[in-house]
């Protein structure tokens, strides 16, 4: 038996917690440098404000007139928040995977045969436990595959009369629940997909079950097989390929104010850079191509401009300093005086195990291991970026922009919650 | 002439292994003793004078265990109305009771928003303020 946790509006609901004044208002949280909403509570996805991806400035008005309370995102208080959650559902399961900062799976292991006092039981204790240890509201879905506790978990947040809990355990709870979703709601089933399986008269999840796993890898692809497996009882997840090496890495983010100048575009890329070329040190891979990428905002009058630089290495790399000597190339590429910069980033592709890649004789690498474990072991140790190329420059006008920001009520002393005596 | 080189000598002295030093690790941790279920703890700062029957001054640190089960006159942290507070919890009066001089039990109402947020297992009094600022 497997169960997926998730919190509802993950970041609405964070800043609800050590702020009582508006557990009762229509809570927004806005992306990076207060761009877009990248999230928005209950109360106002009742409301009907709060649409995710909507750019800030479009609905201002509109947020004002519910009377939205408008946050920029606190990572600080998120992750410590998400931590706590989790170690609160790690109480109920002998094994658990974290699949992202709001959800988890748990994991019974093979045998079906349910605790004495019920999955149900079980389920809504969780729930119960994390709402009254953290006062995180969450939806826990149960099923024997992964695949199902996610569909298990839709049920309970999107189909109305489970409240927030809901179990696959027999044939007839599968039927219902998997009947009464979209294919495009079954974890793993994108849109594209999803319509092209709707061409083939397969509508919702329940369609999709009646399947023929071998016919539909044929037609699709085994990750649509293991899916239509799945939904059957088979697991063909597990915690590895749940979560395996990403296959690219991107480092972007849109700047705080417009940049003009060359100078600071170039310390953004090597930010990005450095961001990048960390995360793939981290999941002990090699990039054997790299893409640099600026674009003004299109939203600005003044037209809108989009350029990118490729670059493929002869020996894949892992090195800060080997992309790093990349920008000037890069920039040379995507600057043009005039332009006022809105966002840029940095992808590493192609990417390759670091301990099965094969080195090419003539070739030798020219990455330097040694300091890049020095520079990250630093960095770990005293926080990010202590250590760090000149590239990056000391003086970064485009920072992140949190107008709205909460209190970091759990990492920071002088953010602790005021209680009245 | 007879050449000196520059270094100062060291003899192959290198004392005794402190026998302490694998328990080094058993050093004191306040967290260890004061906070029961990290998890569903958080710290706050008392403001205001309506606790100090109890000992809690404007200024202390409030441990907050939101996993305790709430016991008639625990000391709890509740949010009534949109506002965090620290006061006595009567269950049977349903009231507020602030355990200081001069104040009167606050009676819920069917108008109150209010929640227990966690008890109040320890308070913290600084007899010294910090050297540095909170």
């Amino acid at each position: 038996m497997y169960a997926l946790c998730d919190v509802n509006s993950m970041y609405a609901s964070c800043e609800k917690v050590f702020d009582p004044a508006i557990r009762n208002k229509p809570v927004v949280v806005l992306t990076n440098n207060d761009g877009c909403i990248c999230a928005a509570c209950g109360i106002a996805k009742q409301m009907g404000v709060g649409k995710k991806f909507v750019p800030y400035f479009q609905v201002k008005k509109e947020l004002e007139a519910v009377g939205a309370v408008i946050r920029s995102s606190n990572y600080e208080l998120y992750a410590d928040l998400s931590q706590r959650m989790m170690d609160t559902c790690a109480r109920f399961a002998p094994d658990m995977n974290i699949y992202s900062i709001d959800e988890c799976f748990l994991s019974y292991g093979k045998s079906v045969s349910a605790p004495a006092q019920g999955w149900h039981k079980l389920a809504e204790a969780i729930r119960k436990t994390v709402w009254r240890e953290v006062r995180l509201p969450i939806c826990v879905g149960m099923g024997s595959t992964p695949t199902l506790a996610k569909a298990a978990n839709h049920a309970a947040k999107r189909i109305s009369g489970f409240n927030g809990v809901a179990v696959i355990d027999s044939e007839v709870k599968r039927k219902d629940i998997l009947s009464q979703m979209l294919v495009t709601d079954i974890w793993g089933i994108g849109s594209r997909l999803g319509r092209r399986l709707n061409l083939m008269g397969i509508n919702n999840a329940w369609d999709l079950a009646k399947q023929n796993p071998t016919k539909v890898r044929k037609d699709f692809s085994i990750l649509v097989e293991s899916t239509v497996r799945e939904l059957n009882g088979e697991v063909r997840h597990n915690w590895d390929n749940v979560r395996a090496a990403k296959k690219e890495i991107y480092s972007t983010r849109s700047f705080g104010q417009r940049i003009t100048e060359i100078e600071q575009l170039q310390f953004a890329m090597a930010t990005h850079v450095e961001i990048v070329a960390a995360k793939l040190r981290k999941q002990k891979s090699l990039a054997a191509a790299v893409t640099f990428f600026a674009s003004s905002s299109p939203h600005d009058y003044d037209g809108y401009f989009s350029e990118s630089y490729f670059h493929r290495f002869t020996v894949p790399t892992n090195d800060t300093i080997n992309i790093i000597k990349l920008t000037q190339a890069a920039l040379n590429k995507v600057f043009k005086s005039g332009i006022r910069y809105y966002k840029c980033g940095v992808g590493l592709m192609d990417l390759h195990s670091e301990q099965l890649f094969q080195y090419d004789l003539f070739s030798p690498s020219t990455d330097n291991p040694k300091l890049m474990s020095c520079m990250d072991t630093i960095n770990a140790r005293f926080g990010r970026s202590t250590l760090h190329t000149a590239a990056k420059g000391f003086e970064q006008k485009f920072a992140m922009r949190r107008e709205f920001l909460s209190p970091q009520y759990t990492t920071k002393w002088s953010d602790i919650p005021k209680i009245l005596c | 002439m007879l050449k000196f080189i520059p270094i100062k000598a060291h003899a192959g002295i290198v004392g005794f292994e402190s026998p302490a030093a694998e328990y080094s690790q058993l050093r004191l941790n306040l967290d260890q003793l004061l906070i029961d279920h990290p998890s569903a703890t958080y710290i706050g700062i008392a403001e205001g004078e309506s606790m100090k029957g109890d000992g809690i001054f404007s200024g202390d640190l409030l441990i907050v265990d939101r996993s305790q089960t709430i016991k008639d006159h625990d000391v709890v942290v509740a949010n009534l109305n949109g506002v965090f507070v620290c006061k006595k919890i009567d269950k049977v009066q349903k009231c507020l009771i602030s355990s200081g001089k001069g104040f009167a039990p606050y009676y819920l109402c069917e108008g109150d928003e209010f929640q227990i947020e966690g008890v109040v297992t320890r308070s913290i009094r600084l007899h010294r303020a910090f050297k540095k600022k909170l």
